[in-house]
């Protein structure tokens, strides 16, 4: 085969794989239309649920893509969204004021994510045990002062009004939108960005050629912070309450929407930002899928395997392209 | 006689380039087959494929008079053809006997648990075999140096007593002690009727070692040589596909450099690698840094570009400024090789362009913060274009370039940023004649600029071909310092080395 031939085939090859989680969506999208048809439910509703909470999703996901791009992750991000929205709404309660309230959520994020990050460094820990602890830390503080402060089941809120202007899709388009456009800047378009990205791909080499790895791992955490802040808030603008349960499940499911859009678990140079979006989305329309399929409680055991079998589908399908260069010259 | 393996109409592709276009290749008994050719010919290929590491796209295989097709290098190990690879084929977080039975574990257990006193004593046991007594097998991988951990490897090799043994390029990794091994162990396969498929890019050697040469040239087999017929020009011609103009290195013999020092190193103190080193480097000078593997000169290219922090003295810049870290190192205008480059000195999993880049952002970033793709690919693009990288683009991996071009890649990344000072750890290790020539072209013409070059390297031709002094060390110690000469002889240098 001539060698224009081939440079083609391979080119054609790796815009399938780019392309491939955008088809998934758009499969997934279809198929929840479908379903929600043929159950006879509501589409407008479903719609209504899938963007409230893949736009939370997809939000932490994506200043997660900074962390995961360092071939590391970070499982207390859920944890880190409960506990700032927790302080929020105790600040809030405190104060009266909404742009405190605000503040606070970010600089708790922040400050999670910053103190995970600067425990790994200094302490040379790997930065999964770093957040495992967080994780632990954080879920039991938040739970704590919830039902303290309000009991376990009702949660702590803040009054409904409040937000409730704030409550609507162009708002929280206009947030991804701006959220994802700064991290797509700082991530593809700066030297912060090609410097993670490096750094995932070979530590000692990026160390070798200039790369402060603490200092970049630290501005990785307070990129996922942000997003962490940003999440916490939206899920107070959705249910403007908490409750030890919120937000429980956001850490893991990260993982699985960042492989779902197409990015590498290694992280290095084959990270992007849209794999957050695509894959956050997808997740949300899968599993309410799965929901209205298997609409029984017991049903819920059998959509976490299907779950778990398509996360691997899509783990091989991606890396195929990848696996076939491994071998050198 | 049959051959002992032969490989018909082989033919391999990698994503968008053909490694092996349709080579057939036959290896006897008792014989010592040298592969030859430029990087990129094809040659770990075809012989990475003899030995179970990857699959051909097509042709077949028949070794010992039965088809030949190994699942993986352990089943093509434990069916008689083993390999040494070029770059580290060892496993750092684990011990040296454990790297030694890393698919044979089993064969330790007591009740369910593994047995580590025997499976030490059979590890011992399996080094000693081939000279090596100074390393254990309880002692973890990660103590060892490359060349230590080359031996392990070949250790393990050997121990499986293969009919066919692949040595891709693994004599540059080793200093002459582990070489002397290598040779005797190549030697003992002759003369028990085995095989060796034997790839080095250094004419000499191969041509001392082998029976047989075959070259290879961009994935095609141009030639055979035996024995009788070895001439270093009509190989070269071979390998290259014309006939090489010139000398290798500088063809001058005066010493010169500018008055300026450059760098400063002082009173350095490392361990037992570096012991009270002081050096001036000069501006528009190169200065060869020559010993045994072991003789701290890797050490003190690490401290010199500040990678590795010397436990007294120090390293300072003509304006006093201290090198304390890379950062520091490279404002200063400092750049470094590494000796293991597919560890240190490349993200293999990624593109030319990134690796080049990583390096010089601050080159074309504006305001040092923003960086356009234009500006990046035309960065990149110089540096392919002005070194000649042989590649399929700037984006593809540099995993799949050849040796040489990898090192080209290296060296692109720092003289694209417009290092002053450039210390080079094994600059040709692993790389052909052709980028070889290219590389020296390139120091001397650097030199010319007023940089300053400090080449680390156990090849006592091209630090005597290129350096204007040549510091020779023995134990962490400067033992003699040679200045350019044409009376310079080899002889006198070794006296200080061993």
């Amino acid at each position: 085969m001539a060698q224009s031939e081939l440079v083609k085939k391979h080119r054609v090859r790796e815009l399938l794989v780019a392309l491939l989680p955008i088809a998934a969506l758009a499969v997934l999208f279809g198929a929840l239309c479908l379903v929600v048809n043929i159950k006879g439910y509501r589409l407008d509703m479903y719609l209504k649920i899938v963007f409230n909470e893949g736009v939370v999703l997809a939000i932490v996901a994506t200043g997660a893509i900074f962390i995961y791009s360092l071939g590391s992750f970070d499982i207390s991000l859920g944890a880190s969204t409960l506990f700032s929205a927790t302080i929020g709404v105790m600040v809030y309660n405190a104060s009266g004021s909404l742009p405190l309230m605000i503040l606070t959520i970010f600089g708790v994020a922040i400050g999670c994510s910053l103190l995970s990050s600067v425990l790994a460094s200094v302490f040379h820990i790997p930065v999964f045990v770093t957040t495992v602890a967080m994780m632990s830390v954080l879920s039991a503080v938040a739970a704590q002062i919830i039902t303290t402060n309000g009991g376990a089941l009702g949660g702590i809120g803040i009054p409904a009004t409040v937000v409730a202007p704030l409550d609507n899709v162009p708002f929280k388009l206009i947030a991804l939108a701006a959220f994802a456009l700064l991290c797509v800047f700082v991530f593809d378009f700066t030297k912060i960005g090609r410097r993670l990205k490096f750094l995932g791909s070979n530590a000692v080499c990026a160390k070798l050629s200039g790369i402060k790895v603490n200092v970049y791992a630290i501005i990785a955490f307070v990129m996922a912070g942000l997003g962490v802040g940003l999440g916490a808030f939206l899920t107070l603008v959705y249910t403007p309450s908490v409750t030890p349960t919120t937000a429980g499940s956001i850490g893991m499911n990260i993982l699985v929407a960042i492989v779902f859009g197409g990015m590498p678990i290694s992280g290095g140079s084959r990270s992007r930002i849209y794999a957050a979006l695509v894959g956050g989305f997808s997740y949300i329309l899968l599993n309410n899928i799965l929901k209205i399929v298997i609409d029984s409680g017991a049903g819920y055991g059998i959509s976490q395997i299907v779950s778990a079998v398509f996360f691997l589908a899509v783990v091989y399908v991606t890396s195929m392209n990848y696996r076939t260069k491994l071998l050198p010259r | 006689m049959e051959p002992i393996l032969a490989m018909k109409h082989i033919r391999k592709t990698f994503s968008s380039t053909v490694a092996l276009g349709d080579v057939s290749l036959e290896v006897y008994p008792g014989e010592v087959r040298g592969l030859i050719g430029e990087n990129g010919s094809g040659k770990s290929t075809i012989s990475s494929i003899a030995a179970g590491m990857q699959k051909a796209d097509s042709g077949e295989m028949i070794f010992r008079g039965k088809p030949w097709r190994p699942k993986s290098m352990i089943d093509a190990l434990q069916n008689g053809v083993g390999m040494i690879v070029q770059e580290s084929g060892t496993i750092s977080g684990v011990t040296v006997a454990e790297n030694i039975f890393l698919a044979e574990l089993g064969q330790f257990k007591r009740l369910g648990v593994i047995d580590r006193k025997a499976m030490n004593r059979k590890a011992d046991e399996a080094l000693a075999n081939i000279g090596v007594k100074d390393v254990r097998g309880s002692t973890p991988m990660a103590a060892l140096d490359f060349q230590t951990r080359k031996l392990v490897e070949i250790a393990k090799v050997v121990m499986k007593q293969p009919s066919i043994l692949v040595v891709d390029e693994t004599s540059t990794a080793l200093s002459q002690t582990g070489r002397d091994i290598l040779y005797g162990i190549i030697k003992r396969f002759r003369e028990e009727g085995k095989a060796v498929l034997f790839i080095s890019h250094d004419l000499e050697e191969i041509m001392e070692v082998c029976d047989t040469l075959t070259v290879l040239r961009d994935g095609a087999r141009i030639r055979d040589f035996k024995k009788e017929e070895f001439d270093p020009d009509a190989i070269r011609t071979s390998m290259i596909g014309r006939e090489l103009q010139g000398d290798y290195y500088r063809s001058d013999f005066t010493p010169s450099r500018l008055d300026e020092v450059a760098l400063k190193a002082e009173h350095l103190q490392s361990g037992s690698a570096l012991k009270d080193v002081s050096i001036d480097f000069y501006r528009g000078e190169i200065v060869g840094v020559g010993g045994l593997s072991h003789c701290g000169m890797h050490t003190l290219g690490k401290i010199l570009f500040g990678a590795e922090r010397p436990d007294s003295g120090r390293v300072v810049t003509a304006d006093g400024t201290k090198i304390t870290n890379e950062t520091v190192a490279m404002k200063q205008g400092i750049g470094y090789v590494a000796k293991d480059r597919d560890v240190e000195s490349l993200a293999l999993n990624t593109g030319i362009r990134d690796n080049i880049a990583v390096a010089g952002m601050e080159r074309y970033a504006i305001g040092n913060v923003l960086i356009t793709n234009a500006k990046e690919k035309r960065y990149a693009d110089q540096q392919i274009q002005s070194l000649s990288i042989k590649c399929a683009g700037r984006d593809q991996l540099v995993s799949q370039l050849s040796g040489g071009n990898k090192q080209k890649v290296v060296f692109g990344k720092w003289i694209g940023r417009g290092s002053d000072i450039l210390i080079l750890d094994c600059p040709t290790r692993g790389v052909d004649i052709g980028v070889k020539k290219a590389m020296y072209e390139l120091m001397t013409s650097l030199k010319k600029e007023g940089k300053t070059i400090v080449m680390i390297s156990e090849e006592l031709p091209e630090l005597m071909g290129m350096a204007d002094r040549l510091i020779i060390m023995k134990d962490g110690v400067i033992m003699k310092e040679f200045q350019r000469s044409e009376d310079l002889s080899d002889a006198e240098i070794i006296r200080y080395m061993i």
